[in-house]
């Protein structure tokens, strides 16, 4: 399947991802009255420092968002039966009418890439943007580190 | 083929996945006890406490059963009773015999009752299944004050539902801190205290020494140290012990649990057994442990299944892991977190008491993680477990693994090559 993947040496931790993909998640059309919002909005990819040493154009740094797993421990954990792996297009899917907030999803995740909307009690993850044609996160990058592809091989992603 | 599963929860349902991925033309019968469709024990305290409806209790669609092609027999005439390893069945209570190819247990655990208690008297309940949780539902109006026996964590998570129903919650701790099989005495203070912020008051050392009813209904309990509490609700959460009960008689070996495997096989080849029943490989502990998990039971479940139809593949282990969230203090712990004798361990403490943080690593003399608590902040404790389940030298980071900042880039740092790799592979 296809996966959004961050080209590290290319990533300046700048979060536009971050701001990108809250208001793309968020009910409402701009970027302040999403930070108003009191039910909790928050991003799905998270930018992780690789190295903080270093100023900030040496800084290795990457957007880790759903991996959307083959073995998904998350579906594992869910105590709800609310996070399946769709069989057609290999997405982890999260339905949030089951979602209790117990947060055994993040107890499992080896990338830590699910986060907690402590208001709504509901466990917030990367859905690749159903509705968009690329996802927001790759469209405000201003660097191109974020990318969407099929990969099964390092060198696909050189350069 | 003819598979046979006895049991209708985590274990069983991943199993059936399994097999189906496999097999869409073999038969499947099982049988189940319980007459609700398939649901999910872990959200029973969520129900009590009014916090889900009743249909959000299914763990799967009504139709899952039909969709998998499975032949499901409920009820208590189906309780399996005996099993016969040479004819190949399963005898149920109402003396009907299923036979079988290649069996799988997954009776689950029971609540261990102390002697003292007697369920018979109304208001005194064992919260194991949904019967139990609609009785306590049932008793919820008229109650004013409710008594817990056991700090474990089913203790606690009954507490606080009873008391998110807006009910006057006690807990009876034998022990001297509660949660003592999960976390250690400096954590569990300061979940105590949180506790007692939202009016749930914990008696330490101390146990139920007596039932004090009026008309066969619960009127109170007397406390070891003579302190009387009235109470309308008292539930007995001592734990779990495996229903090894269907093996009693065979040749099948068992020690706590049934004994199994790496392919989650008991001592007879043609019977697996998966879930609270069955004690299987611990990553950490490095031995056959019973882990009554959801996840434990999902994973043995479906490497059970994998197994029973062919395709070979071996469990990793199992890890003692828990997740509890009081109001918005959130605990996860994994494994061995206090240890009885630390000087086999490297103990590192990240204590912020104003922030409500406190973690901890417990790292072997193998430079391997044997346990952590992450209390209050731990969002990336996925990433921690995957070092405990990958068994990662994690001397060259070890003083960074409680900082906040700790994540899965790091893991990208420290791990090198391989681990770009496996990122860039999509190895998750």
């Amino acid at each position: 399947m296809k996966r959004i993947y961050c080209k590290i040496e290319k990533c300046l931790a700048c979060r536009s991802c971050e701001i990108a993909c809250a208001l793309a998640h968020s009910e409402y059309e701009t970027l302040v009255d999403t930070l108003r919002d009191q039910k909790g909005v928050k991003p799905r990819v998270h930018v992780q420092f690789v190295d903080e040493e270093g100023t900030l154009r040496k800084v290795r740094a990457l957007a880790i968002q759903c991996r959307h797993c083959d073995e998904p421990l998350c579906a594992q954990a869910c105590i709800s039966g609310g996070i399946k792996k769709d069989e057609e297009t290999g997405e982890i899917i999260v339905r949030l009418d089951k979602c209790v907030g117990c947060w055994s999803c993040i107890m499992v995740c080896p990338t830590g890439a699910i986060s907690k909307n402590e208001n709504m009690h509901q466990a917030l993850k990367c859905d690749n943007c159903p509705d968009k044609e690329i996802p927001s996160c790759i469209v405000a990058c201003p660097t191109h580190a974020l990318i969407q592809e099929e990969y099964d091989s390092p060198q696909n992603h050189e350069n | 083929m003819n598979f046979l599963i006895i049991g209708n929860s985590a274990a069983s349902t991943s199993a059936i996945e399994a097999i189906r991925k496999h097999d869409s033309t073999s038969s499947i019968v099982q049988l189940s006890d319980e007459e609700f469709p398939l649901y999910s024990r872990c959200l029973l305290s969520y129900y009590i406490s009014n916090t889900i409806k009743k249909e959000t209790l299914l763990y799967r669609s009504k139709d899952f059963h039909r969709e998998m092609n499975v032949e499901l027999y409920t009820g208590k005439d189906f309780y399996a009773t005996r099993l016969d390893v040479e004819k190949k069945e399963v005898i149920c209570k109402n003396n009907r015999a299923f036979s079988f190819d290649r069996l799988l247990i997954c009776t689950g655990s029971s609540p261990r009752i102390p002697n003292s208690i007697d369920e018979g008297i109304e208001g005194i309940f064992a919260f194991r299944n949904i019967a139990d949780a609609e009785r306590i539902l049932e008793k919820i109006p008229v109650t004013r004050t409710a008594v817990v026996m056991g700090g474990g964590l089913i203790g606690i998570k009954t507490a606080l539902a009873l008391n998110t129903a807006g009910i006057r919650t006690f807990v009876v701790a034998r022990s001297n801190y509660i949660l003592s099989q999960m976390i250690d005495p400096s954590s569990a203070q300061i979940v105590s205290d949180h506790l007692r912020e939202q009016d749930i008051q914990i008696f330490f050392e101390t146990d139920v020494s007596e039932v004090l009813t009026r008309n066969n209904k619960l009127a109170g309990v007397r406390l070891s140290d003579g302190k009387i509490i009235d109470c309308e609700i008292l539930v007995a959460a001592k734990g779990v012990s495996p229903n090894t009960g269907l093996i009693d008689g065979t040749s099948i070996l068992k020690d706590y649990g049934i004994l199994t495997d790496a392919f989650m096989r008991t001592s007879n080849e043609n019977i697996f057994a998966a879930g609270d029943v069955a004690q299987a490989f611990d990553i950490v502990l490095e031995k056959q442990a019973v882990n009554a998990l959801w996840t434990s039971a999902v994973q043995q479940g479906r490497i059970a299944g994998l197994n029973m139809v062919g395709q070979k593949t071996s469990y990793n282990g199992a890890i003692g892991m828990n997740s509890l969230n009081i109001g918005n203090l959130s605990l996860i712990s994994f494994g061995i977190t206090h240890p009885i004798d630390d000087s086999q361990y490297k103990v590192l403490v990240n204590n912020q008491p104003q922030r409500n943080i406190y973690k901890k690593v417990v790292i072997g003399a193998d430079n391997r993680i044997k346990g952590i608590i992450l209390l209050g902040n731990n969002s990336n404790a996925g990433v921690l477990l995957s070092l405990i389940q990958r068994k990662t030298d994690v001397s060259l980071f070890e003083e960074e693994l409680l900082d906040d900042r700790f994540n899965f880039g790091k893991l990208l740092k420290y791990g090198g090559e391989s681990e770009m790799d496996r990122y860039y592979k999509g190895m998750y």
